[in-house]
This record gives structure tokens, C-alpha cells and sequence, in this order.
């Protein structure tokens, strides 16, 4: 992980977002006693390096209440990585870890039916060369989730300033290395 | 006295019956026209009903998902309709807890350098009670009660390498009924939406 320069200014600023992200750059240099212009810099430096995002969170309620759904994944050492990029080409998968320990590879996904979940892990993920076993472990309650934190990933959605670039959405094997290759 | 209708049934159409009492079993949504203070009451019941979005409001929703800064104005013009249509939508959404404009800080914005993932065994005490203690833990992201291996699990930033053991020990092998924990580290994220969450 890169090691972020974030100043005291840098936090407050993301403090005040996270309670409203439809704060105006006037109010938010008003209440810190700094130029508009300089909030204008800092939140698109902040963009720039992917340390925010400015998005809608709908509630799980839209999406019928699904169940989180943990899959820890054991695996062949040699085949994580790639197996990493597969897993999160399937789109009913939110989130793909690479853990050390407990197993290989943590995927989760939000569904509504156990039937989905089986037909997934038997018919989509056990094939996947390299894979040996999945754990697999329903969320019943959820007690704390702190929506406002998150990993940014270039994967999430295509920055709207590259957007002129047209990158195809084509699934490619990314490393964990690229963010360099977005404008900097 | 209001009608009590059996939940979680269809919420009843604007019917002879819909007056304002109708809307203390139900969920404001749709039955909000800015007129009854009794809509937001039912906070308990809303939390589990159904809500639904029409098609402007899906119209906002992506919008913001693009640009959660996008202006009412600018929006408003991208669905020909006024500004004050979009803001009275946008705090309806907000308001029934459907949706939520956000800032999304990265774990490194935080200075959260380490994730870990962990599984929680309990015994001799509800496991419920248990999650609500780990919830008060500032470090830890997410809970969950969970059917399978382990009773709960936990999403964790940490700021580095040292704090595993505190935290693991000193915090969270302390709480009542803790009986097994089995911790995995993070050495690399790929994919991690968060679009769609408790709210």
C-alpha cells in the first residue's frame, strides 16, 4: 500500500464529506477559514489519488435484503493471483481478498437465495483451475458497518476524467501495481 | 387508532382507508407527501420494509453514483426536471435511510495500512451480546453474526503490523464469551464495492 501524505487540512476536509458529500467547497472553506480554491485542490488531489470517492451507498433494502455471504477460499499458492483477477470478474462477487492465513482467498457477495450461493461455488468457482475447497459462512445480523471506509480500487468504476480514453471494459488481468498508468 | 395490517404484506394502495393513520405502521415512503409528522416515527418498522424507487429516482441515484457531487441544477437539466423536484426527492431517499450521498475515504485515508479478517467463536454467552462489545471497537470496520465456521466476523483496519497483537489480546480476547479467534491478513485487495450497505 502506498503511503498517503494526508495533512491535518486533508482530514478535515474528508471528515465534513463523509457526514455530507453535498457540502458546497464554499461551506467547507468557510468552517475551515481557507479559500474555496484550496478546498478545489485538495479534493481533487484527494480524488486523484484515490483516497475518496464521491458516490450514492444504497441501502441492502433496494437490493431485497440480501444475506452477506463469506467464501473463504482454499487454494493452490501458485494459482492465488490469478485466481484472485477470475474471482472478481464474476459480478455477483463485491469483494475479493488475498488473505495470509485462514484460507487463500476471502470473496463476498450479497444474495438472496442459498441456491444462488451453491450454484455459484459448484458451478463457477470449484472449477476455477487451482481452487481445492470453499468455506462458505452466511451473515444472519449485521452489527456494525462503517459505509463511509472502504478500499478504492481502480476496478470499482472507470474515473470519469479518463473516461475520453474509452478504455474497453474487457475483462484484463490486472496487478495490483497499475494505478501509476491512470493520468497522473 | 391506527389499522393494523399484517406485516410484511403489500403497504395498502391509497384506498378509502389511506388517511394519515395509515402511515404509523408503514414506512414513509410514497405515503410522505411533507404534511404528516407522524411518518417518521416508525423507524422499526420502516427498517424492514420494502422501499421502491421510481424511475426518476433511479435516474438521481446513477447520476450520483458517477458525480455524488453533481449539483441539483446539473442533474435537474439531465432529467428535465427543476431543482427543486431533485432536492425534495434527494431528502425523501435520505430521509427513509434508502440511500446515502457519501464521501468513501479509502482505509489509507484513515491511515488504516492493514486489514485483517476475523473469526469469532463464543461461548457461554450470546453471541449477539458479544458483537455489540466488538462493535464499540473503533478499529473494527465491520460485524457480522454469522451461520458457519465461526459465530461472528470482523473486518479490522489497523494502522500497522504491531497493533495485531494488541488488539487481538488486549481488546478483543478480553470480552466475555470470546472463545476462539482465527485471524487472516489482508495482503492484497481487489475487489471491494461498497455501493450497496446497511444503512
Amino acid at each position: 500500500m502506498s503511503e498517503p501524505q494526508l495533512d491535518e487540512l486533508d482530514q478535515r476536509i474528508i471528515e465534513q464529506l463523509a457526514r455530507n458529500a453535498r457540502v458546497s467547497n464554499r461551506q467547507i472553506a468557510g468552517s475551515l477559514g481557507v479559500t474555496e480554491g484550496t478546498i478545489r485542490t485538495r479534493i481533487k488531489d484527494l480524488q486523484e489519488q484515490r483516497l475518496i470517492q464521491f458516490t450514492v451507498v444504497t441501502d441492502l433494502r433496494l437490493a431485497g435484503s440480501p444475506n452477506l455471504v463469506m467464501l473463504g477460499v482454499h487454494a493452490e499458492p501458485a494459482r492465488v493471483p490469478a485466481l484472485a483477477q477470475e474471482l472478481a470478474r464474476i459480478p455477483e462477487i463485491g469483494a475479493v481478498v488475498v488473505l495470509l492465513g485462514r484460507y487463500n482467498l476471502l470473496a463476498t457477495g450479497l444474495f438472496t437465495s442459498l441456491v444462488e450461493v451453491h450454484q455459484l461455488i459448484r458451478n463457477r468457482i470449484l472449477p476455477l483451475r487451482g481452487v481445492r475447497s470453499v468455506e462458505t459462512s452466511v451473515s444472519v445480523q449485521n452489527f456494525k458497518y462503517n459505509f463511509g471506509m472502504a478500499r478504492i480500487t481502480p476496478e470499482v468504476r472507470p474515473r470519469s476524467r479518463s473516461k475520453a480514453e474509452a478504455v474497453p471494459p474487457a475483462p484484463r488481468a490486472k496487478a495490483s501495481g497499475t494505478k501509476g498508468r491512470a493520468a497522473r | 387508532m391506527p389499522t393494523v395490517h399484517p406485516f410484511p404484506g403489500p403497504r395498502p394502495g391509497p384506498g378509502p382507508r389511506a388517511t394519515a393513520d395509515i402511515s404509523v405502521g408503514f414506512a414513509a415512503w410514497a405515503v410522505n407527501q411533507g404534511s404528516n409528522p407522524t411518518m417518521k416515527i416508525d423507524a422499526g418498522a420502516a427498517a424492514h420494509q420494502a422501499i421502491e424507487l421510481d424511475d426518476l429516482d433511479k435516474g438521481i441515484v446513477e447520476i450520483l453514483r458517477s458525480n455524488g457531487r453533481a449539483t441539483n441544477q446539473e442533474i435537474a437539466e439531465k432529467l428535465s426536471v427543476s431543482a427543486a423536484t431533485i432536492s425534495s426527492r434527494l431528502r425523501r431517499l435520505e430521509e427513509s435511510n434508502a440511500i446515502r450521498v457519501v464521501a468513501v475515504a479509502d482505509f489509507a485515508a484513515h491511515g488504516y495500512h492493514m486489514l485483517i479478517a476475523v473469526g469469532v467463536k463464543v461461548f457461554g454467552r450470546d453471541a449477539a451480546a458479544v458483537a455489540r462489545d466488538l462493535a464499540k471497537l473503533p478499529e473494527v470496520f465491520s460485524v457480522h453474526l454469522m451461520q458457519g465456521p465461526f459465530d461472528l466476523e470482523l473486518l479490522v483496519g489497523l494502522k500497522e503490523f504491531a497493533e495485531i497483537n494488541v488488539f487481538l489480546t488486549d481488546h478483543v480476547a478480553r470480552i466475555p464469551g470470546v472463545s476462539d479467534l482465527s485471524a487472516g491478513i489482508a495482503a492484497d485487495i481487489v475487489k471491494f464495492e461498497f455501493n450497496v450497505a446497511p444503512l
